[in-house]
């Protein structure tokens, strides 16, 4: 099942590349979204059994990256019908490259190699370069370049990181996760550390944490609002999941302090860094990408931490997920009606575009981690795992970085909702393609933040376990 | 055959050291084709007593993709660009060969406190791979032409590949020729980027980008 599920994205993305109009394209992207989205559902009754002698197998964790990548690419493929409505531009590589992606992603997901899970993360890289060029002018081929070039280093630095992983595993012959967590203690301590530090270095900049960051705002500002959601609530989860897999080798063999105490200093590094730039930023998707950066610093920070705080991280990927497909799809819907996402050109956005000028308060709110937005409560966790572990100073300098970030996001976006309105140069009409899923995800995520349906507590409680944290 | 590996990773080095010295973009890419040859005959050297298909694979996968298909593509990627020298590096062709050789003994001194498991073949792999990854790095971030930066990529994946040749028995030739194929598939689709960054470039007024063009691409 699982090797089906990948493959039909592939050859469907192939089947793209042929002369078809522009209209199928989009019907055969929402076709396979939907078959995605129907098996994983199936996935959540029963865990598909594995395959290729145990490479690819899902896991509670690789069940919940799975269900997070189908669900943004349905509300993607929705949204994308009303984003072609007045787009000129071909479809066809964005249509093939996206679907190349959820194959990629997919991959990535299930896998339950190292080398494999290298692999597929690197694809999922390459698959989304061509993405963000999608406008072809010289700000967004720069910024391909940028995230091109920082991201393959990052994760030849990984590549590396997996190399060493295999030197540490002399003995035990494989990288196959069960296999190793199962001869943990053969493995050679130097050389895991060593390998540690790569893949973290290399996953890192995948996932776009301080210092190796300065791709992100450069790449979400410039890719259209569904690639941004994609890239930063789906691809940056498949290289989160990878540093979940090494926490769980560093747990087995007795390494949780020295992993933990690197992930805590980089999360804090990606929370001071997004804080700081945020405040000088004056562009709403960059301050978004910023958005990310911080997110991502949350996530690493909640594993580092432990206990409470993974379960908190785990919750977090969900909501992340959902508050950037809020956030990001508005930014690209903004984007379009005004050719531009800078404050300067963009303003009074409620006095024109209601909804939209709603829906941006909305995104401030769940971006920022808001009642009753469940990002809310996962940034709570994290932060009462801080106090737990009586990490008091680290508790209060995360406070202070969430409040600067509430400020630099708040200077932004209410300037851009209610400041003196400007004239859209493109002038359209609300969609309601554009609006629907936007609205489906604000509601979920308030659903999330009321109460957490038992079943979804259960996986989520299990997938932090797994981590060992 | 020690002899022979010790040889051609000594070359695999000098090569790198090479295009610290070069300035025509061509150039580079011949050595750069030269140095994936050898890469594919160390290959072969390290498993010459009981040779196996699947060595044979990966060797001739190795020189294919990297000595013939990928230097194919760069030529592709720049056949209308008119300036095909390195422009304004950050730093001069003197320096950058004087740290390249102490990046070389950096490289060496690291790897006396690294222990190989197991019995090496040879001394020389851990360290040489470690100086390309190294020089690979830097001309990365030397070099101003996007072509160039492709090509300091590639050598340090050349580089990591010498490394994972000495631990071959951990991975699968599947996982080994994914990673061949994701390299190869990288440099089409930044010779892809290179090629629109030309023609969008080559056709924007001077004032624009006329400043851009010699600082990043």
């Amino acid at each position: 099942m699982l090797s089906i599920l990948i493959m039909i994205p592939f050859f469907c993305a192939l089947c793209a590349f042929l002369p078809l109009t522009k209209q199928f394209r989009y019907k055969l992207f929402f076709v396979v979204s939907l078959i995605h989205a129907t098996i994983v559902l199936l996935f959540w009754q029963h865990l598909p059994s594995p395959e290729f002698n145990g490479f690819l197998e899902l896991d509670q964790l690789g069940l919940i990256v799975l269900s997070i990548i189908s669900v943004l690419y349905l509300f993607v493929s929705v949204f994308m019908a009303g984003y072609f409505e007045h787009e000129q531009r071909s479809n066809r590589t964005v249509t093939a490259c996206l679907l190349a992606l959820l194959s990629t992603m997919t991959l990535a997901s299930a896998s339950r190699h190292m080398g494999l899970s290298w692999v597929a993360v690197e694809t999922s890289t390459l698959f989304s370069a061509p993405l963000i060029s999608f406008h072809r002018n010289q700000e967004s081929l720069e910024a391909t370049w940028k995230y091109l070039l920082i991201c393959s280093v990052g994760i030849a630095l990984a590549l590396m990181g997996t190399f060493f992983l295999a030197i540490a595993a002399h003995d035990v012959h494989t990288l196959l996760l069960p296999t190793l967590l199962n001869n943990a203690s053969s493995l050679s301590v130097n050389w895991l550390k060593l390998s540690v530090i790569f893949l973290l270095v290399g996953y890192g900049c995948k996932m776009g944490l301080a210092p190796t960051h300065s791709w992100k705002p450069e790449a979400y500002g410039q890719a259209t609002g569904m690639v941004a959601v994609l890239m930063a609530g789906a691809v940056t989860q498949c290289s989160f999941l990878a540093l979940m897999r090494v926490g769980q080798i560093c747990s087995k063999t007795g390494l949780t302090d020295f992993y933990s105490s690197i992930l805590i200093l980089t999360g804090l590094l990606s929370l001071g860094v997004a804080a700081i730039f945020i405040l000088s930023e004056r562009n709403i998707k960059r301050a978004f990408a910023y958005s990310s950066i911080e997110h991502m610093g949350l996530l690493v920070l909640g594993l580092g931490l432990g206990g409470v705080g993974v379960f908190g991280a785990v919750f977090h990927m969900i909501n992340n997920a959902l508050a950037k497909v809020i956030m990001f799809l508005t930014a690209g819907s903004i984007a379009q009606k005004y050719g531009s996402s800078r404050v300067d050109e963009v303003r009074g956005v409620i006095h024109v575009y209601p909804v939209t000028g709603m829906f941006l308060i909305v995104a401030l709110l769940a971006g920022t981690g808001m009642f009753p937005f469940a990002t809310f409560h996962s940034e709570l966790m994290i932060l009462n795992a801080a106090v737990i572990s009586k990490h008091y100073i680290l508790c209060v300098f995360a406070v202070v970085c969430l409040g600067l970030m509430f400020i630099g996001m708040a200077r932004i976006i209410l300037d851009v909702v209610f400041g003196q309105p400007t004239q859209p140069v493109l002038a359209k009409k609300e969609n309601f393609f554009m609006n629907f899923p936007i609205g489906i995800a604000a509601l979920l995520l308030i659903g999330l933040g009321l109460w957490v349906p038992t079943f979804l507590e259960k996986v989520i409680r299990h997938a932090a376990l797994l981590t060992g944290f | 055959m020690t002899t022979w590996i010790d040889a051609s990773c000594i070359f695999i080095v000098f090569l790198s050291l090479g295009i610290l010295a070069t300035y025509r973009i061509v150039g580079i890419i011949k050595i750069f084709a030269a140095q994936s040859f050898v890469l594919g005959l160390v290959l072969i050297f390290l498993h010459a007593h009981n040779l196996s298909t699947r060595d044979i694979v990966i060797s001739l996968g190795t020189m294919g993709l990297k000595g013939v298909l990928v230097p194919y593509i760069l030529f592709w990627a720049i056949r209308h660009v008119s300036m095909r020298s390195e422009i304004k590096p950050v730093i001069g062709f003197g320096t950058s060969i004087v740290s390249g050789a102490l990046l070389i003994a950096g490289a060496f001194w690291i790897s006396l406190s690294l222990k190989l498991p197991g019995k090496p073949v040879s001394d020389l792999i851990l360290p040489c791979s470690l100086a390309t990854v190294l020089l690979g790095f830097m001309i990365m971030v030397t070099r101003t032409r996007a072509v160039t930066q492709v090509l300091g990529y590639l050598i340090m994946e050349n580089g990591i590949f010498l490394f994972a040749l000495s631990l071959f028995d951990v991975m699968p030739a599947m996982i080994e020729l994914g990673i061949l194929l994701d390299i190869f598939v990288a440099v089409f689709i930044m010779a892809i980027i290179v090629n629109n960054i030309n023609e969008e470039f080559e056709q924007a007024p001077a004032s624009v980008s006329r400043s851009k063009m010699g600082e990043t691409f």
